[in-house]
């Protein structure tokens, strides 16, 4: 889960374009968006695409993206229930 | 109808932005490509909006903060933007990753960001600008049909202010392709030298150029666009009454005159309408050449038409820029910009 989350902070880095932050900047709990990094609905839509690249999965719900992107750990925690590899 | 200028900003080839000279210490290029000097974009836009622009967002950006922040107009009634290319890194960002992707999963921000428009649309976001705003994309028409609609929209509200801009950028993919053409020189040693070889090609180039524009002279303004023409494919005869008609509908003849600036690309294939333009209409007057600076690309008269405006204001032609040196004092400047022996334009500047 520890590797899982360092390896998705860089890919989300990369992504984004958060050129200015670092994977150690980003907490595994902070929010991503609005008052945490201050991402936006776009960015929701590169982080659909990144879970497509990255780890084959599809989001079956869109809906619910914004529980799944609260945070690093979500995501990891959403990405491990998913995969199916 | 006179259109005044109120400000000007140019991020280009060579160091036009700051405080410089007038092309005091014009930049060399080896090869076949010219590249913008840009500015720190942080002075112009928040990081974290930085972040999703790609280079030429930027450089629009950065140019037109330039033009109103001299104009002292915060917000303009509208944006104008001509580009013959758009928003080239994103489409090449967009289309390799189609292919990359096998047609699946695509980021959406390149996508979003390959129109032509976003550039206009960029600036208006970021000025919170709900005014008038187009785009215009006619090859090397780009920025003169921006410039005829600013005139046009100007003749009905001359009490408007538009920001008026031509914008081109160049990426390694778009540069791959286009040297497939066999456009651009094969050997240059130095972009300085472009005119002291005859040969085929020219050099490859960029720039992001705004102004802002209004039809309402204010004490400070010291340069008006006087008219904008265009030709496509005109043939020689054709060329030179248009020219002659052009300056006549501005109680003009070829002898009024004080300074020619010519774009000649260097390219000995499409060069020789300009040389006989020069010869035949204006033997006496003072002669510049400017894309041994610039580079060619299709709004490369909007470097043309910064480099006229401010040779009025400052009534200093820069060294390098001299083909046929002054004797008079700069009033009246004419852009003539030929395209690859297709497209032809002509820009009108005159001192107010």
């Amino acid at each position: 889960m520890e590797q899982l989350m360092e390896d998705l902070k860089r890919q989300i880095i990369e992504a984004l374009n958060l050129k200015h932050l670092k994977p150690e900047d980003i907490g595994d709990e902070q929010p991503l968006f609005v008052e945490g990094l201050g991402l936006d609905s776009i960015d929701a839509l590169e982080l659909i695409v990144l879970l497509q690249q990255h780890y084959s999965i599809k989001m079956a719900n869109p809906q619910d993206g914004p529980q799944i992107f609260k945070s690093v750990k979500t995501i990891a925690e959403y990405i491990r229930a998913n995969q199916t590899t | 109808m006179a259109v005044y200028v109120k400000g000007i900003g140019n991020i280009s080839p060579q160091k036009t932005w700051g405080d410089t000279t007038l092309l005091s210490s014009p930049l060399a290029y080896v090869g076949d490509r010219l590249s913008c000097v840009e500015p720190d974009y942080s002075q112009f836009v928040d990081i974290r909006q930085l972040r999703r622009m790609s280079r030429i967002l930027k450089m629009g950006v950065a140019a037109g903060s330039m033009a109103l922040q001299e104009s002292g107009i915060k917000v303009p009634d509208g944006i104008i933007t001509g580009t013959g290319y758009g928003c080239l890194e994103d489409t090449g960002i967009f289309l390799s990753k189609m292919v990359e992707n096998n047609e699946n999963a695509l980021n959406p921000t390149p996508f979003i960001q390959s129109t032509h428009n976003t550039i206009g649309s960029q600036i208006a976001l970021l000025l919170q600008c709900q005014g008038y705003n187009q785009t215009y994309t006619q090859s090397a028409f780009s920025f003169e049909n921006a410039l005829l609609d600013a005139t046009l929209e100007l003749k009905d509200n001359p009490a408007k202010s538009f920001l008026v801009g031509g914008i081109d950028e160049i990426t390694d993919l778009s540069h791959t392709i286009q040297h497939r053409f066999g456009i651009f020189r094969d050997r240059s040693v130095s972009s300085l030298d472009l005119f002291n070889t005859s040969t085929d090609g020219t050099l490859n180039g960029e720039g992001a150029s705004y102004f802002v524009l209004s039809g309402e002279k204010g004490e400070n303004d010291t340069v008006c666009l006087d008219s904008v023409a265009t030709f496509y494919k005109p043939g020689m005869q054709y060329l030179m009454d248009g020219i002659e008609n052009f300056l006549e509908s501005a109680s003009l003849k070829t002898v009024d005159i004080d300074l020619l600036l010519i774009g000649k690309s260097g390219d000995k294939r499409f060069d020789s309408e300009a040389e006989e333009v020069s010869s035949r209409l204006f033997k006496s007057c003072a002669i510049g050449l400017f894309k041994h600076l610039s580079g060619e690309y299709p709004t490369a008269s909007a470097f043309a038409f910064w480099l006229g405006a401010r040779i009025i204001q400052t009534q200093h032609i820069p060294q390098a820029v001299i083909h046929r040196k002054a004797t008079r004092p700069q009033r009246n400047i004419l852009v003539y910009n030929p395209y690859f022996g297709e497209y032809h334009s002509l820009i009108l500047l005159r001192s107010c």
